[in-house]
């Protein structure tokens, strides 16, 4: 338990505390747009039912932007430094790193929860039940895992340059096609069905759903299951690839 | 004793390039090895085999009795490679206390920074570092399992001439402590320093093993040089002369076998003036070597 702790004590500083990039893309980007979009853009009293939805997409937008820009770029940093060879070569191996990553990554989604649920109380006055606040969490925390190994999967490239190219092209596009920044009616209609199968767009209505008390559709949930599944098994292929490439070995 | 490194007809190859081929190889506790050969010999694989890292293809291959990579080989090994963990938001003292926790019998932090002189840098961010003081960094993280077998890839890249010879002290005291060092590098005067032994890869075959003294005795040739009113043709039929040359009034003798040569030369001493003798280092013996090979 001891490496473990420690593991984690190491993480935090370097994933929470002292990342910036977090802090400012991950949590006052997203905030700062919740504000807008509710408050500042916004004439007269914006519905109950709005703040809360956009307070969900923010919450997506969040996790989407800290698995594709940061998890993605601080996996392949620490492959590309050498720092996951040095676990593969300790007694304990790469275990604990992952557990670490995986753990803080639902920390930072975690974070997010909380500052764009206090924002949604304490600016939009909107009241959720302890157990629909929790019920936003476990939805937003599952809703992560897709984009947390699409994050996984692109880190797998080879440079870092190639990887914040791809990591544009996928964040921001899919937060717009899929409804996160604004409504999907706002879009060409040749769009809109292609945005309705991002994983994004399904996290969003589950999660939506879930904060406004509206009907669960199991469409949600079968696409947010079903884009889990897909991505797992290119991340599997990677693995095996890489294993197979080499890379990470030492160099001599 | 019993050997910490034992390899028995060990080949490794990537389909059907053969990279390792028949090596034989046994290491010994507390010896520094120097492991050396062009890019492309089969250094990397071959200390990829020992770290465990690959699995070889054939043949006998156990470290500390082990299978190469198992738990008891992990805890024994150091490795110092190529990379230098430029770890954002993270300083050294804050590396070293986790990497510390993933070994069971691990030096405390602290002291192994008292110990390489790094307690000034271990509030420091190690993004904020020179690349010699990230080498020394990488040194410490290498220590800090107290391993009794260290790997050391290229170690000094980067490090001033003080960080340098502070660097080789350090190794020298970990000899005198029973551990076992395994040095690959492509700057030959530093394991000419301090190996004890060498094994010279090629193609992937060992085609040297064996102490310095043994390699120079084996392969090295010597220049002697001199002035002298004699002819030329006197020296030419010397034991182990195989050139003779003369530029302005320097004699230059090109010998395989020095101590030969030499004992030929002793009726002449009293007429030749300004003699030098010129081994040949590591380094040249090497270029030799593997231009041969």
């Amino acid at each position: 338990m001891k490496p473990f702790l420690a593991q984690l004590k190491f993480d935090g500083r370097r994933l929470i505390l002292r990342n910036f990039s977090f802090q400012f893309f991950s949590i006052l980007m997203p905030a700062g747009f919740y504000l807008l979009f509710t408050k500042v853009m916004v004439s007269g009293t914006v519905p109950v039912s709005f703040s809360l939805q956009y307070m969900a997409s923010m919450i997506v937008y969040s996790g989407t932007i800290n698995a594709l820009f940061g998890i993605a770029l601080i996996l392949m940093h620490d492959r590309e430094k050498g720092l996951l060879q040095w676990y593969q070569l300790t007694p304990l191996g790469v275990q604990p790193y992952y557990l670490s990553v995986g753990f803080w990554s639902m920390v930072m989604n975690g974070i997010a929860i909380v500052v764009l649920g206090m924002l949604a109380v304490v600016v939009n006055h909107v009241s959720l039940t302890l157990g629909q606040w929790l019920a936003v969490a476990g939805v937003a925390l599952i809703g992560q895992i897709p984009t947390l190994l699409m994050g996984v999967a692109i880190s797998f490239l080879n440079r870092p340059e190639t990887l914040s190219i791809v990591s544009n092209l996928i964040t921001f596009p899919m937060a717009i096609v899929s409804g996160l920044w604004w409504p999907m009616s706002m879009l060409p209609s040749w769009l809109q069905p292609i945005g309705k199968l991002m994983p994004t767009y399904f996290v969003n209505n589950w999660l939506g759903a879930v904060a406004t008390h509206a009907t669960l559709k199991t469409t949600n949930i079968i696409g947010v299951s079903a884009w889990i599944g897909v991505l797992l098994v290119l991340v599997i292929l990677e693995t095996r690839q890489l294993l197979k490439r080499g890379d990470g070995v030492v160099k001599a | 004793m019993q050997p910490i490194i034992q390899a028995e007809h060990v080949s490794f190859s990537y389909g059907e390039q053969a990279i390792l081929k028949d090596i034989n190889l046994t290491i010994n506790p507390g010896e520094i090895i120097g492991l050396i050969g062009k890019n492309g010999a089969g250094k990397t694989t071959l200390l990829n085999l020992l770290l465990g890292v690959r699995a070889k293809k054939s043949g006998h291959l156990t470290l500390f009795d082990q299978v190469p990579g198992g738990p008891l080989a992990k805890r024994n090994i150091g490795s110092m490679l190529q990379g230098d963990l430029p770890i954002r938001g993270i300083t050294v003292v804050e590396l070293l206390t986790m990497a510390a926790t993933h070994y069971p019998t691990a030096l405390q932090p602290k002291q192994l920074m008292a110990d390489l002189a790094l307690t000034e840098l271990a509030q420091r961010q190690l993004t904020t570092l020179s690349g010699g003081q990230l080498r020394r960094v990488t040194f410490a993280l290498a220590l800090i399992g107290n391993p009794k077998l260290l790997f050391l890839d290229e170690p000094t890249v980067g490090m001033d001439t003080n960080a340098q010879q502070a660097f080789w002290a350090r190794v020298k005291a970990l000899k005198e402590l029973g551990k076992t060092v395994i040095i690959t590098s492509h700057y030959l005067p530093e394991i000419e320093q301090v190996a004890d032994r060498i094994l010279l890869l090629q193609d992937g075959r060992f085609i040297f093993q064996g102490t310095l003294a043994e390699l120079q005795q084996q392969y090295q040739q010597v220049e002697i040089s001199f002035q002298t009113s004699l002819a030329l043709t006197t020296f030419e039929a010397l034991g182990g002369v195989t050139a003779v040359s003369q530029v302005n009034q320097v004699v230059q003798i090109t010998s395989t076998d020095g101590d030969r040569t030499l004992q030929a030369l002793v009726p002449y001493l009293s007429q030749l003036r300004q003699v030098t003798i010129n081994r040949e280092s590591l380094a040249t013996i090497f270029v030799h070597l593997t231009k041969e090979a």
